[in-house]
């Protein structure tokens, strides 16, 4: 006994509408691949990458730092960029703002964090600083082995300089 | 106190990534990605093609964006590169299609009678599906799977209303048929 075309097509789009299972990382791999796509006169350090390793916190870190051409010495903008869908606030700290949160909170938008410093070429420590209390490194960049405060922190080269 | 959270519209997030905010486009992505994969998945068939093409079709919208002359309908704008690149992928894989076979003991072990049926069941549909020439896949799962109107259809295929009207009621008909033909084997 057959059911009806229009019964076994709407059992097929029932079966069809139901959600796929889409990799958790595709959206790391996009951010990471679009921060690869270097503005006109910048260009990307080739070491960069981002690591879905703070999952296990359900945050994910994108930083993407970006160095002057050479010949070039004054600031420029760099975009720091925190995946945190259960953070309720988010700073970026460092060198360049003396760790104070209250110069750099991030903007939030479905979870993304992000926000722009404008950093002269040199080296620069910095973390990541959620809900207020917790210190996070950036696992997608080379950790500050010379962090004298014992938090985690990151270290970011702008122009070459440094180390 | 406390930080309270604001639903961006596409059109605000298109605004920001154009003006050097790559996290808000961060946020389109998680928007649209389980849509769109789902599409994808059931277009091409093969799941890590599938990714492969939304993650394409991502990227190349960020690096098209000064291209989206109307930021509100960035959901269709984008619909249209995942359906393009969907063809292409599409078109390269029907050579080496993996037929949806499940592992015999993977039914075997169904703990239960039902969920051996809905595995069956979930079997059939995607080869039926497979078998579909690919655009009438592509208009039936436009239609009734993703639920866009056949005006919005025609726009991101560039066919007409009345052949995508054909290529749907075919598709039914053909499903109909193939899942049929399940029935008896």
């Amino acid at each position: 006994m057959f059911e009806p075309e229009d019964d076994v097509v709407a059992r097929v789009i029932q079966q069809l509408r139901r959600p796929v299972t889409i990799d958790p990382e595709l959206d790391a791999r996009v951010m990471r691949e679009i921060a690869a796509v270097p503005p006109a006169q910048r260009r990307v350090w080739p070491w960069w990458s981002l690591l879905a390793a703070a999952a296990v916190l359900g945050a994910l870190l994108i930083t993407r730092p970006w160095t002057w051409d050479a010949g070039r010495s004054g600031p420029d903008a760099f975009q720091f960029v925190l995946v945190a869908p259960q953070a309720a606030s988010v700073s970026l700290v460092g060198d360049f703002n003396d760790w104070d949160p209250k110069r750099a909170p991030m903007q939030t938008a479905q979870g993304v964090w992000a926000t722009v410093v404008n950093l002269a070429p040199g080296r620069y420590r910095y973390a990541f600083l959620v809900n207020g209390v917790e210190w996070r490194a950036d696992p997608g960049a080379p950790a500050a082995k010379d962090d004298e405060f014992g938090t985690p922190s990151s270290v970011v080269t702008v122009g070459g300089r440094g180390s | 106190m406390g930080i309270e959270r604001v639903e961006s519209s596409d059109a605000e997030l298109v605004r920001r990534v154009r003006a050097g905010d790559i996290g808000a486009y961060g946020a389109l992505v998680s928007r649209y990605r389980d849509r769109l994969g789902r599409y994808a998945v059931h277009m091409i068939g093969d799941h890590e093609d599938a990714e492969e093409a939304l993650q394409d079709s991502f990227v190349r919208a960020y690096r098209s964006l000064a291209r989206c002359y109307d930021p509100a309908r960035f959901g269709a704008w984008l619909y249209g590169i995942l359906v393009n690149r969907c063809r292409t992928t599409g078109a390269r894989a029907a050579r080496r299609r993996r037929m949806f076979v499940r592992d015999a003991d993977a039914l075997n072990g169904a703990a239960h009678a039902d969920q051996a049926d809905r595995l069956e069941w979930t079997d059939s549909v995607d080869r039926a599906l497979a078998r579909l020439a690919p655009e009438y896949r592509e208009a039936f799962l436009l239609k009734h799977v993703e639920d866009l109107e056949y005006e919005q259809i025609a726009e991101l295929t560039g066919a007409g209303i009345s052949a995508l009207k054909m290529r749907v009621k075919r598709a039914r008909e053909q499903l109909q048929k193939y899942l049929r033909e399940a029935e008896h084997v």
